[in-house]
């Protein structure tokens, strides 16, 4: 058995930027392929949750990147690690799983707008998805190197991203668990 | 675009819950029944170094549902969460120690509605 740690929303859709819950609550096509496979569930602190609050616009990563922001998620980062790191000495598996297209939680893809900045309007469909981890993805990654741990396998919740498919979600993850 | 679909209710579960042992209860299983989110507290057999941090990240984001009105409780127990909770102000919520998955959606059915909602805003607190 190993330990996946999950995106804070995964288990809590509430803490989602308005308009971004696709559930009630728990975000059954992860969680299930947790349980069904036997994983033990770890859940992250949610960075942009107490730090930009409930009522936070939807930001691209240049917006959330700054230095308090940075210290802030290096904050949760640390103290992510540090329960990694309890499980890692236990010699358990371990991956993480983000949530696509996230300035904070991408594990591969995350969003990116140079330009995005004062009055918040921009045309549907502005391309903002580019490969890269979020902010607090990279601050997990930093954690973990201090520590001298690996970092882990990832897969990702794509919801946000185009051409969304559960069936290939559920086949990455499932790819991110068998290593 | 779907609607938002959240529920504006948070379950706080121990880890009991969350990762039951072999016969053990899976509140996770009753939250997604039942529409409810979940808040992992740490395990019990976490060292204080690596728990207290946790803890004080969980009640520093329940912090931020109550201010708005978002409903919560608390499945099960862990030592640490009252004076984590207290540090920021917000008081225990009401608690259950189920021994049946009937005996948790009872009690959340019976739990008042929450406060916020899309139609009175978020920001209800």
């Amino acid at each position: 058995m190993g330990v996946a740690f999950v995106a804070h929303c995964l288990l809590n859709q509430n803490s989602k930027v308005g308009d971004g819950a696709h559930c009630a609550g728990v975000y059954s096509p992860v969680i299930d392929v947790l349980r069904e496979k036997g994983w033990r569930i770890e859940q992250m602190p949610c960075p942009e949750l107490a730090f930009t609050g409930l009522n936070r616009f939807w930001a691209v990563k240049e917006q959330l990147d700054t230095a308090a922001y940075r210290r802030h998620c290096e904050r949760l980062a640390e103290a992510v690690a540090a329960v990694i790191s309890v499980r890692v000495t236990k010699g358990e598996d371990v991956v993480l799983v983000g949530v696509e297209g996230s300035p904070s939680m991408g594990v591969t893809v995350t969003s990116s707008d140079p330009l995005r900045g004062g009055r918040p309007e921009w045309p549907d469909g502005t391309a903002e998805h580019v490969s890269g981890e979020g902010i607090f993805v990279e601050e997990i990654h930093k954690a973990l190197a201090k520590r001298g741990i690996g970092f882990p396998r990832v897969a990702g919740e794509t919801h946000a991203l185009a051409g969304h498919d559960e069936a290939a979600q559920r086949a990455g993850l499932e790819s991110a668990l068998e290593g | 675009m779907k609607p938002d679909q959240r529920s504006f209710r948070i379950m706080l579960a121990a880890d009991r819950y969350v990762n039951p042992p072999p016969g053990g209860l899976d509140a996770v299983a009753v939250a997604e029944q039942t529409g409810w989110g979940v808040m992992q507290l740490p395990a019990d057999d976490y060292p204080p170094e690596v728990a207290e941090p946790l803890l004080a990240e969980v009640a520093e984001q329940l912090e931020e549902f109550s201010r708005h009105g978002y409903a919560f409780v608390l499945v099960g127990e862990r030592a640490g969460l009252p004076e984590a909770l207290a540090n920021v102000g917000v008081p225990l919520p009401d608690g259950i120690s189920p021994r049946t998955a009937a005996q948790l959606a009872e009690f959340l059915a019976a739990r008042p509605a929450p406060r916020a909602s899309w139609e009175t805003g978020q920001a209800a607190g």
